[in-house]
């Protein structure tokens, strides 16, 4: 007498594609943003009157503990302008904003040097600062 | 008698996935919360350039900032009077070039306080431009 096998159907649970899809696109979303400067430690300083920075190629940091960084990634203060030339390229009047986030206690010696490496790299500076709302 | 029988069940929804679910929403919120705008002030500085040194003496207004005080053309003045000297004295200043002014800031100066006289210099019209003092090692022979 021949037994008949029981044929179980192994199918991949469609239920969960939807969570799936959606923590890969958190994850990459996540790991694109891992190039940026989110992970520093910087106070910026305090003024009224701002306006939105916009979008823009090249951010320069100062950290709490003095040191430099480009897109988030620590450089020294001689490469700066040829770096940030050359992230600017040939980009028109308009996109060439760089933003400067400078820790607020940061002092003259440190930060005027960084301010003219950008204005002879050519980039359009914005400060980014808290809104003093006093 | 009648008797009514009911049949009720309670329906609840898979606990199992309550996890999944909570560490969606943080996920989706912190990324939510990290890509804020940024909000900011423009600054126009002239591109640095060598200037010859008899095109040096020209009739820009300078102001210099310590960590204390400020002064416009070598005269200490009072932060709150800043604003008002600094329009007054571009009032009548309509070229471009007649509207730099040189900011020559002590070492120490921190950068809360140069934003803020920048600012003001800044919001009275003026075009601000840095003088750097450059620090060079001479090695001597010997």
């Amino acid at each position: 007498m021949k037994i008949k096998r029981k044929v179980s159907q192994a199918t991949v649970p469609s239920m969960a594609m939807g969570d799936i899809a959606f923590n890969l696109l958190i994850f990459f979303v996540i790991l694109a943003r891992a190039e940026d400067d989110s992970h520093l430690q910087w106070t910026a300083a305090d003024a009224p009157n701002l306006e939105n920075a916009g979008h823009s190629l090249v951010s320069v940091l100062v950290d709490k503990k003095n040191r430099l960084y480009l897109n988030g990634q620590e450089i020294g203060i001689a490469q700066l302008a040829g770096r940030v030339e050359s992230l600017l390229g040939n980009r028109p009047v308009g996109e060439r904003t760089v933003v400067l986030k400078i820790h607020t206690e940061t002092q003259a010696q440190r930060f005027e040097p960084i301010i003219e490496a950008i204005s002879e790299a050519g980039g359009d500076l914005v400060h980014i600062l808290e809104d003093d709302k006093k | 008698m009648k008797q009514r029988r009911r049949n009720k069940l309670l329906i609840e929804s898979p606990a199992s996935a309550t996890g999944d679910i909570a560490f969606n929403l943080i996920v989706f919120f912190l990324v939510c919360a990290s890509v804020q705008p940024d909000s900011g002030r423009k600054q126009t500085i002239p591109k640095a350039e060598t200037v010859p040194e008899e095109k040096k003496e020209t009739e820009n207004i300078s102001v210099d900032l310590t960590r204390t005080t400020v002064a416009i053309n070598s005269e200490k003045v009072d932060v709150r009077r800043f604003p008002l000297l600094m329009r007054a004295r571009l009032r009548d200043k309509k070229a471009p070039e007649d509207r730099v002014v040189v900011v020559k800031s002590a070492p120490e100066v921190p950068y809360d306080r140069w934003i803020d006289i920048t600012a003001m210099i800044e919001d009275a019209g003026g075009i601000i431009t840095l003088q750097l003092e450059e620090e060079r090692e001479v090695t001597l022979p010997e």
